[in-house]
């Protein structure tokens, strides 16, 4: 095969190709964001909640991580709306992404907060902290420092996995790359490039990640 | 380890004679390495009714699935079918998954700078559709609308150029998406093919689709690799007795209810 590479075409769209990767910081970025929330409440109620709590909890993880992205995805643009809740492509693609990355953190940070020994919580609970103050600073807190590693693959997964999102119209890098190869036609040249994008942006966010480690886990606790 | 190296070294310069041998002067064709074989690889996309489609069976077809099963039998070959998204046609030839795409790809300048058409072998026409309660009665109607289209397809490269500014286009990966998103009323119209829409109107018949706006006429054909002319040569002689007996028209006929326009050729 004799194909010849034309890399010049790329460039000039490298900024529109930059804008996608935007959007795809920022849908991932407030997915990690408000999934970790969702995780956290999660893993919460199935540790401590009461009993239809936790079978509620228990249904949501379980039918998420048993279903496809793509098809959770599709539901909540084009099904969501037979019932009369409209969502922009860019607000289903997160909502679809916070909800998917809750269910599969939710079950990484329980097993944080199983790891922490029944014993530290008897202890705390023996000096008279308040239950949220123990769940703040016993629980979760431990929990999520000896989770962290796997909670940042999850993460990483999740924004890899949005490219999905260009599916039902949303305008990430993906998508961008997407429309530019098909009027273009250097779809090679596109895709290198994108791939190369995502990865800038994985390494981007695992060193973010581990920043944030650091900020929180690391710095003034050395003692 | 030493010696590794050394084994690897020799058997390096043994092997490389017989690398020159894999590459003569003159390259074989395309065309010949399908008749060597006796296989050609055809990369379809049958999301796209009427051109191509999955049957009960979940079989290919669609009319151009058909033009494509009776090229390869009177070419001698059996048919390998490479199934690809609208996005996918192009790519699936210059990766070298396919020897020919027949997907309904209409005849523009710009993909010509990437890959060869042969001539025509049918044709289609671009129409915005909507539901009843959506007025568009001219280009200047689509302000504000949200209309959906397809990549990869001849809306995506003549919707843009025809709505004014102020229209809100919708880019989805594949028909079935757009087909969905007109359908949930996350657009208020969609452009697609005039016979794409009226599988949808008459499979819909509550959300009362109608046409709106035609777009663009085009011409579509198969298209191979840059370069391989004999493959070319070989589909249009193909595609010119056929077109001269009237089996091209009857398969147009048969799966698009519509009479095949005179097809130019080039």
């Amino acid at each position: 095969m004799n194909y010849v590479f034309q890399f010049n075409v790329v460039w000039e769209h490298f900024p529109e190709l930059l804008t996608g990767a935007l959007l795809t910081i920022q849908l991932s970025a407030t997915a990690m964001v408000l999934g970790l929330c969702v995780a956290v409440l999660c893993a919460y109620g199935k540790t401590a909640g009461p009993r239809p709590v936790r079978w509620l909890v228990a249904s949501y993880v379980e039918l998420i991580r048993n279903t496809p992205f793509l098809v959770q995805i599709f539901i909540f643009y084009f099904s969501l709306p037979v019932i009369g809740i409209r969502l922009t492509a860019n607000n289903a693609a997160l909502v679809a992404m916070t909800i998917n990355l809750g269910a599969y953190a939710s079950e990484i940070v329980r097993a944080g907060i199983d790891a922490i020994p029944v014993g530290q919580i008897e202890a705390a609970r023996a000096l008279g902290l308040k239950r949220l103050h123990i769940f703040r600073f016993i629980i979760i807190f431990p929990a999520l420092k000896t989770v962290y590693p796997a909670l940042a693959s999850q993460f990483i997964l999740l924004m890899l996995s949005s490219s999905v999102v260009s599916t039902i119209s949303a305008v990430e890098l993906t998508a961008i790359t997407n429309s530019l190869q098909s009027t273009t036609f250097r779809s090679f040249e596109f895709y290198f490039v994108a791939t190369g994008l995502y990865l800038a942006m994985a390494l981007g966010f695992r060193a973010t990640l581990s920043a944030i480690y650091w900020a929180v886990f690391v710095r003034g606790r050395e003692a | 380890m030493k010696i590794c190296l050394r084994l690897f070294a020799v058997a390096l310069l043994a092997a490389l004679p017989a690398m020159s041998l894999v590459q003569p002067a003159h390259a074989e064709s395309t065309l010949d390495k399908i008749l060597k074989a006796k296989k050609i690889r055809v990369a379809i996309d049958v999301g796209n009714p009427p051109f191509g489609i999955l049957n009960k069976d979940n079989e290919p077809d669609g009319s151009d699935v058909a033009v494509a099963r009776l090229m390869a039998k009177d070419m001698g070959a059996e048919i390998e079918f490479v199934q690809v998204p609208s996005t996918g046609r192009i790519p699936a030839l210059l990766a070298g998954r396919a020897d020919v795409t027949i997907a309904s790809i209409s005849v523009t300048t710009d993909r010509a700078k990437t890959i060869m058409y042969c001539n025509p072998n049918g044709a289609l026409s671009i129409v915005i559709f909507g539901p009843k309660a959506v007025s568009i009665k001219t280009p200047a109607d689509l302000v504000g609308k949200r209309i959906g289209i397809t990549r990869a397809t001849l809306e995506e490269a003549t919707v843009p150029k025809m709505a004014p500014q102020g229209t809100n286009i919708v880019w989805f990966d594949e028909i079935g998406a757009t087909i969905q998103a007109l359908l949930s009323g996350q657009v208020d119209a969609v452009a697609m093919t005039s016979f794409a829409g009226k599988t949808v109107a008459d499979g819909n018949p509550d959300k009362q689709i109608e046409t709106k706006l035609p777009v663009t006429t085009a011409f579509y054909g198969p298209i191979v690799r840059q370069g391989d002319f004999e493959l070319r040569q070989w589909i249009n002689t193909w595609l010119f007795l056929n077109a001269q007996n009237g089996t091209l028209a009857a398969i147009y006929k048969k799966y698009t209810g519509l009479d095949l326009p005179p097809l130019p050729v080039f």
